[in-house]
């Protein structure tokens, strides 16, 4: 399950979702909105997205991931929209047999996002505005997705 | 001459002050003349010609791609999700 989210990740609902009787290890990775970048000092992050596609490849990632490791649950949730330090921006959760293939799995579908995924930061700091360049659930329940949410 | 929409995100946004821009492409249509056409009405473009990607259809192509009335034709800068 993929998607991109305009409402609060619901991180307790994916750990719940992911989790299946025949899993022995769960893998979460949660990324968070951080207090600075480098020197500067970030207040908010805004996150934007390309919507379809962005889904599209997080459908992608899930397959290719599942063609590389025997695993159970895949849940990708990247979130957009303004949000404040602290924030949970995106949450990777995979469910396997054992630890082995959850780590590795789960460490793929994060980095796979940051390098391909259509989605986009703009940082707010102390000194002024700044896309970032470089290198993000909901709850299962919500799965809002619109054409350019902002 | 196709008319082709072009979608823009995050910076490029900044740049042409607008989602999305319908422009009139000359042959060979493909994501290269595209780019070409958008950096006659925005020269400040043709600096993020060697990172941004071009997407047709929600998939990445190569700027040679023949682009087809009709296609969904994206730039996409480098990504930063996460």
């Amino acid at each position: 399950m993929v998607s991109i989210s305009t409402s609060t990740i619901n991180v307790p609902a994916i750990i719940a979702a992911v989790a299946t009787p025949q899993s022995g290890a769960m893998d979460i990775f949660i990324g968070t909105v951080r207090n600075n970048s480098g020197a500067r000092k970030i207040s908010r992050l805004e996150y934007s997205a390309y919507v379809p596609m962005a889904e599209k490849l997080m459908t992608a990632i899930e397959l290719d991931l599942r063609s590389k490791w025997s695993v159970h649950e895949v849940i990708m949730v990247h979130r957009v929209g303004m949000l404040e330090v602290g924030d949970v921006a995106v949450v990777t959760a995979v469910s396997s047999a054992h630890r082995k293939e959850a780590f590795e799995a789960c460490r793929f579908a994060i980095d796979q996002i940051k390098s391909i995924v259509p989605i986009w930061k703009k940082e707010f700091a102390d000194d002024g505005e700044m896309w970032v360049e470089g290198e993000h659930l909901e709850g299962i329940q919500e799965m809002k997705s619109g054409p350019f949410s902002a | 001459m196709i008319n082709v929409d072009v979608k823009f995100f995050g910076p490029l946004r900044d740049i042409v002050r607008s989602n999305e821009i319908s422009l009139e492409v000359p042959p060979p249509h493909s994501g290269d003349s595209t780019f070409d056409a958008l950096v006659v009405i925005y020269p400040e473009l043709s600096k993020w010609r060697p990172s941004v990607r071009l997407a047709v259809n929600f998939e990445y192509v190569p700027f040679t791609h023949n682009i087809r009335a009709g296609d969904e034709v994206s730039l996409i800068p480098p990504v930063s999700g996460g």
